[in-house]
């Protein structure tokens, strides 16, 4: 009997040393790689853009993967990740340990069906329509007609913004409708002349300029506009960054460098976020 | 005997409600897969299962997932399956049901079987991904996995071995056949459904698992080309376009239905297999 263990250790012993030596040859061959951590909302932009960066660069290969911003922020300061993922910008705890790089903003706007009288809301007027509080449009100045709230369901990005900014649980919402997609809320918000919805600014301003009957509200006295996105100043609005340990050189530099020019605006475009004007492409202090 | 009225109604009310709740099961299950189904099937052609992901999945197909996925299948097959059979060979043949050692082998299985994926996932991570450098790789996510179903699949080969009447093994100990052809030759067969039941368990749960790929096989959708590759798993591609991707749903339902046919078949050839074994013993 002692004999059948020791042997079975020994085995798993040398199957786990074998296994430890092959992944380590696999690392001398692979120079050309570059592994990204971090957030789930990045992360399908960057695959898009290392996809194109790899077809630019066939010898390069770059590995995305996922599990949360402070996970990319956890595998970049212990060197797991050459470029950590994150969807805020950092804190000014994290400015001195990381150097941060933004590539896109995520941005959404409140919108309302175009002929709704109701111009502007305040803060605390839309966290009480979505919490049931105000249920009426004449009590924020329009039509006496019942509001019918537009959310989105779980799990979506633009919900947890939403959510972030106004400071609420996602049990509190009183939702008459909820939503999957940004396209489906424009659908619904234009469809309803009574309806109050959330997407993300690059698809409302696209579909208003193609003529959907929509009105895109002011947040906090900013007007909703991919410039105010852009520049930071809208609201409810996020970076989208990736981060690094140390100041980027050699094919981590390459590949920030790539993502934040305009070749890959049209991707950024695609995933409905706002890609950072020409003029920011430097790096945050 | 007369069976009086109030008796038969009793019992025509207790089979009744015997016969509701098998029946409420196959409807929910036939509701799931109709839904999957009738979102899915749309998507399903040829082209979808033999090419790349495009536009982080909206568009293309998902060849190298199916790839990945059943890579990361056949790491956790070859892995759990020795050790697992063997493991049970001990606890069921060799070991008495009161040998403290069996008792604590089977306790920590037990322990282990409900432990939640993530929790693979996190260890899986530390140990293979960090500790053995296997970094996101198949081999990382189907060690992992291979963890995750052993204890199923181990206790149900078991259960399949102490099923076999003593009888077996004291005919054949008086014919004076050795002990390891009578296992090889006797019990492993006679085992062999509970083994399958065990099996087909343990690539329900692997297959389904999305919480402890993430942290080990990873999230690129690319083509592997060696086990040490990252590769993105079905379960974590439907996860992922339901969830991060908008206007992915219609893939993403195309790739539930993918993962469903897969397992349909699985069951189906464990379920041949066992009918082929009971039938030759």
């Amino acid at each position: 009997m002692a004999k059948k263990f020791l042997s079975l250790l020994v085995f798993s012993l040398s199957v786990g040393l074998g296994l430890t030596a092959c992944s380590q040859n696999s690392a001398n061959l692979e120079s050309q790689k570059l592994t990204l951590t971090g957030s789930s909302t990045v992360a399908p932009l960057v695959s898009e853009i290392a996809k194109k960066f790899e077809a630019e660069n066939p010898e390069v290969r770059i590995d995305v993967q996922t599990g949360g911003s402070s996970r990319g922020l956890a595998d970049a300061a212990q060197s797991l990740a050459d470029i950590g993922m994150i969807s805020r910008a950092l804190k000014d705890s994290e400015t001195d340990k990381f150097k941060s790089f933004a590539i896109a903003q995520d941005g959404i706007g409140i919108i309302l069906e175009s002929s709704n009288p109701v111009q502007s809301l305040n803060d605390r007027q839309i966290v009480d329509i979505y919490t049931g509080k105000i249920d009426n449009w004449q009590e924020v100045g329009g039509a006496d007609a019942p509001i019918t709230v537009v959310n989105k369901a779980e799990g979506r990005s633009t919900l947890e913004l939403f959510l972030k900014y106004f400071e609420l649980e996602n049990s509190q919402i009183q939702a008459d409708v909820i939503i999957g997609d940004n396209q489906q809320g424009i659908k619904t918000v234009a469809g309803n002349k009574n309806a109050i919805g959330y997407v993300s600014i690059g698809a409302a301003e696209r579909d208003i300029s193609a003529g959907v009957p929509l009105q895109l509200l002011s947040v906090g006295g900013i007007e909703a506009s991919t410039e105010t996105v852009q520049n930071g100043s809208f609201p409810l609005s996020r970076p989208l960054t990736l981060v690094t340990k140390e100041t980027p050189s050699g094919l981590t530099k390459e590949f920030i460098e790539f993502a934040q020019s305009e070749k890959v605006h049209d991707l950024v475009e695609a995933q409905n976020f706002v890609p950072i004007s020409p003029n920011k492409l430097v790096q945050k202090p | 005997m007369i069976v009086n009225e109030k008796q038969q109604g009793i019992d025509r009310i207790i089979s009744l409600l015997f016969w509701f709740v098998p029946l409420l099961i196959t409807a929910i299950f036939i509701w799931i897969l109709g839904d999957i189904v009738r979102g899915g099937i749309g998507q399903l052609n040829w082209a979808f299962l033999t090419t790349a992901p495009i536009d982080t999945g909206r568009q293309g197909g998902i060849a190298p997932i199916l790839v990945s996925t059943l890579l990361i299948l056949g790491v956790c097959l070859v892995v759990s399956l020795p050790i697992g059979i063997g493991t049970a060979i001990l606890l069921a043949e060799f070991t008495s049901n009161s040998n403290w050692f069996g008792r604590l082998v089977r306790r920590s299985l037990d322990v282990l079987a409900g432990v939640p994926s993530i929790v693979f996932g996190l260890f899986g991570n530390a140990f293979f991904s960090k500790t053995l450098g296997l970094g996101f790789s198949i081999l990382s996510g189907g060690l992992t996995l291979a963890c995750m179903v052993l204890p199923i699949l181990i206790r149900s080969t078991e259960a399949g071995l102490s099923a076999v009447p003593i009888e077996y093994r004291l005919s054949s100990a008086s014919l004076g056949i050795s002990r390891t052809s009578t296992l090889w030759h006797l019990l492993l067969p006679a085992a062999t459904p509970g083994l399958l039941v065990g099996l087909v368990l343990g690539i329900g749960r692997a297959i389904a698992e999305t919480a402890a790929l993430i942290f080990t096989s990873g999230y690129v959708d690319r083509m592997p080309t060696s086990l040490l590759d990252s590769g993105r798993s079905l379960s974590i591609h439907i996860f992922d376009l339901s969830m991060n991707v908008t206007g992915g749903d219609a893939n993403a339902y195309g790739s539930a239905l993918v993962l469903i046919l897969i397992l349909l078949l699985i069951n189906a050839i464990a379920a041949w297999l066992a009918s082929k074994y009971n039938r030759s013993l």
